[in-house]
């Protein structure tokens, strides 16, 4: 074979490959590998934000059929592009939705609900961010669905619509 | 202030790179190459000028300087001083600029050896465009120097899942290893464009391939030593992709260390050789993409920019098409195979490569194509162990085999059916062992563990063997110790995989439970305040048979705000790791959930590991001496 035709096969090959992961690149669902799915979710104890006498343990979540852990914070800008459909999950929907307070001042996190509303029914602090680690949490925000404790889906970065339709979905 | 100069030093060595490449092109129009004082003096200045970048880049990390965007998101004032130095690359800015600043070091350190001009001209030449593409990457979406106006009084914090200081050395080590292998590439396409690839190039070629080997070995070594002892989950290995992303350029890279030695001993496999050269780079570059580019999501990926990502792949695909497309048209023409024959040294070699990249395949797909299916189709499968078990196992028995015979075969003379002697040594020791152990430790006999053991063992004692009869012992050390390593490297896995327990129970003070062979005593409990937690240790004793651990889990609680953490306990010796446990949300209840694990020969894991690097790194200065 001619250099000239493994060369021009070699480009078709490279634009192929280059359009498959330009396709994975645009496409908003980031592979995950993850081991935690299908697992209970890890144990832990904290603090309520809003309420010292109460505690956030993750044997509560064990026992609750159904429920959202959502990581969040303060500080974070995403996190609030997200919080109206926390809230419409809350108020319209009706699902548990329990809130990890994650690296962040209790004042300015207090304010935050104070502004934007309070969608969650328990808010753990997770103030050196280890829970979230434990969880297998990348950053801010992410949200977990729990069935029985156990982790049946992960969404990365802010709610959509999509997500959202999801998780409703697995509600059912 | 810092920052400034580290952004000036930036733009000054793009200036460089690209002038430096600009008096190249002209230099190979006038095909004269008299003129490499002007190169030399650019390629020198880009490193000192990279250098001076990347040190103030920690400068700005040490002092918290919060007006930098990078210091801003990446760290926090009350951060140890290791961790503020660390967290310079813990962050994906700056551990590009680190990046290109190995890039332009090993041009820097090639630049000063004894290589024929032309050579090395054109090395220095492709990998000024390889800076040069990253520079322009840096500049235009990562620049490190980004400001913040007002600045900010407090940093956010580095991931504390970094703030380890075997991770703050872990990532230096792997970009040693991964950057490396571009000058190896650079150096290849220097040698095909000058049509000089020949067993001169490969001599060289072999001291940049072994070194930015060993230094991987090394890398991914940490990584897996990290996960062990500090996640908790037990493993040291999970495929998970980004592991992947480092594994398949190690294994494309073992596979041209020794197709490399064919090229240099027999003068020939040119080709294979030149093409495993730019392969393994690519594979470096396709671990950079995955990571970098937010396709993936783990513990090492860093933000998602979708200009990044495009960025990337449209320049790892450019140079991919570039080099292979210098190789197709340059390729050596020598076909020097010469008389064919089976129990050659060389065919043994190039059999193992075959495996070795056939493992690379395995892996290559098990990383990529659930990626790609998801984003096409929207379907989700999991790749996981069993895969990789399943399809590897019965290769990697043969991959052991052609390892022990390949090294006492000759590299001139056929020799006889793998020299009927060596055989009849090897397989009724390896059997005999093999067989002792499976019947001493196991209830059940499973054929791939059994299999596993005996062409490990076999490999081993054809290493042993092959160094008591060793004439040139010093200038085959490092090879028999790195396939020593492999040797037991391989023997612990199987031995790991198959004997590792893990109990899991419910237990009160004063309670001494049975399971399996294990007794487990709960001795007592004992409480320590601290100043700022309150620490609850548990006393475990674990016999087994006759011998005694004693384990200390502990499980403390912060105070402000509450938080508890397990603090696992960890026994280890050469044989076994005793691995406890306690789960917390028990705490102050009467009966504890404890986990243990009985994890055999880990030591060896790590120590076979260190062996296989130290090989490479021995060769590399047993290499350096002998010029």
């Amino acid at each position: 074979m001619k250099n000239k035709y493994k060369i021009i096969i070699l480009g078709i090959t490279i634009v192929i490959i280059f359009i498959l992961f330009l396709r994975v690149l645009n496409s908003n669902k980031t592979y995950q590998p993850n081991q935690m799915i299908g697992k209970k979710i890890p144990e832990f104890i904290l603090e309520d934000l809003l309420n010292k006498n109460t505690k956030l343990d993750s044997n509560i979540l064990s026992g609750k059929d159904f429920a959202i852990l959502n990581i969040w914070a303060s500080w974070c800008i995403p996190c609030r592009i997200e919080h109206p459909f926390l809230m419409d999950l809350k108020d319209k929907n009706q699902i548990n939705i329990i809130g990890l307070n994650y690296k962040d001042e209790s004042v300015n996190a207090k304010n935050f609900l104070k502004k934007y509303g309070n969608p969650y029914s328990l808010i753990g602090i997770d103030k050196k961010g280890e829970v979230a680690i434990q969880l297998g949490a990348y950053g801010v925000p992410e949200t977990y669905v729990l069935k029985r404790g156990k982790i049946i889906f992960k969404h990365i970065g802010p709610l959509n619509e999509d997500a959202v339709n999801k998780i409703l979905e697995l509600k059912k | 202030m810092a920052g400034y100069i580290g952004n000036l030093a930036l733009f000054f060595s793009l200036i460089f790179n690209v002038f430096l490449i600009f008096s190249a092109i002209k230099e190979i129009r006038s095909n004269n190459f008299n003129n490499f004082k002007i190169i030399n003096f650019c390629n020198n200045s880009i490193f000192f000028l990279l250098l001076i970048s990347f040190l103030t880049l920690i400068y700005c990390f040490t002092v918290s300087d919060f007006s930098n965007v990078a210091v801003y998101q990446n760290s926090h004032t009350t951060k140890p001083l290791i961790y503020k130095i660390s967290g310079a690359w813990g962050n994906h800015e700056g551990s590009m600029v680190l990046f290109i600043l190995i890039l332009s070091l090993f041009s820097f350190v090639f630049a000063r050896n004894k290589v024929s001009e032309k050579l090395k001209f054109y090395t220095v030449f492709f990998q000024s465009i390889l800076i040069l593409i990253f520079l322009i990457f840096l500049i235009l979406t990562s620049n490190p120097f980004d400001q913040i106006d007002p600045k900010p009084l407090q940093g956010l914090g580095l991931n504390p899942i970094l703030q380890d200081p075997l991770l703050a050395i872990h990532p230096p080590f792997l970009y040693f290893g991964y950057v490396g292998f571009s000058l190896v590439f650079s150096f290849a396409l220097a040698g095909l464009v000058t049509n000089n690839f020949d067993k001169s190039w490969s001599k060289i070629a072999n001291f940049w391939i072994i070194l930015p080997w060993s230094l991987l070995t090394i890398g991914i070594g940490l990584g897996s030593f990290w996960a062990y002892y500090e996640l908790g989950w037990g493993g040291y290995w999970f495929w998970d992709p980004v592991e992947n992303a480092s594994l398949m350029p190690w294994l494309a890279a073992t596979a041209l260390i020794h197709s490399n030695i064919v090229t240099l001993k027999k003068d020939k496999l040119h080709s294979w050789t030149a093409l495993l050269s730019i392969f393994t780079f690519i594979m470096s570059l396709l671990g950079t993409f995955l990571v970098r580019s937010g396709v993936l999501n783990s513990v090492h990926a860093f933000a998602n920019d979708p200009y990044r990502g495009v960025y990337i792949l449209s320049t790892i695909l450019l140079i991919t098409f570039f080099s292979l497309a210098i190789f197709i048209i340059k390729k050596p023409k020598k076909s020097l195979y010469g008389k064919y024959s089976f129990f050659q040294r060389d065919n043994f070699i190039l059999i193992n490569n075959c495996f070795l990249i056939f493992f690379l395949s395995v892996v290559l797909v098990g990383t990529v194509y659930p990626i790609i299916l998801d984003a096409i189709s929207g379907k989700s499968i999991s790749v996981g162990p069993i895969y990789y078990h399943t399809i590897l196992a019965p290769f990697l028995f043969l991959f052991l085999f052609f390892m022990s015979h390949g090294p006492l075969l000759s590299w001139n003379k056929e020799d006889k059916f793998l020299q009927i002697k060596n055989f009849k040594i090897f397989f009724p020791i390896s059997i005999v062992i093999s067989l002792m152990i499976i019947f001493w430790f196991f209830d059940y006999k499973d054929i791939i563990l059994i299999l596993g053991l005996l062409f490990s063992v076999y490999l081993i004692v054809s290493i042993i063997f092959d160094w008591i009869t060793q004439k040139k012992l010093s200038f085959n050390f490092g090879r028999l110790i790195s396939h020593l390593g492999f040797g037991t490297l391989i023997f612990a896995i199987f031995i790991n995989a198959y004997l590792s327990k893990e109990i899991n129970a419910a237990m009160k003070v004063g309670d001494e439970i049975k399971i399996q062979e294990f007794i487990i005593k709960f001795k007592s409990i004992n409480k320590i305040k601290k100043e700022n937690y309150e620490e609850v240790f548990g006393n475990f004793l674990v016999t087994n048979k006759d011998k005694q651990v004693e384990l200390t889990p502990s499980i403390r609680k912060y105070d402000r705000p509450v938080q508890f953490t397990s603090e696992t306990s960890i026994k280890t010796n050469f044989i076994v790791d005793y691995y406890f446990a306690i789960n917390l949300s028990e705490f102050e209840k009467e009966k504890i959930m404890v986990r243990f694990y009985y994890k055999p020969l880990m030591f060896w894991i790590w120590l076979s590991i260190l062996l296989i690097a130290f090989g490479g790194i021995y060769q590399t200065f047993r290499l350096r001496n002998e010029k």
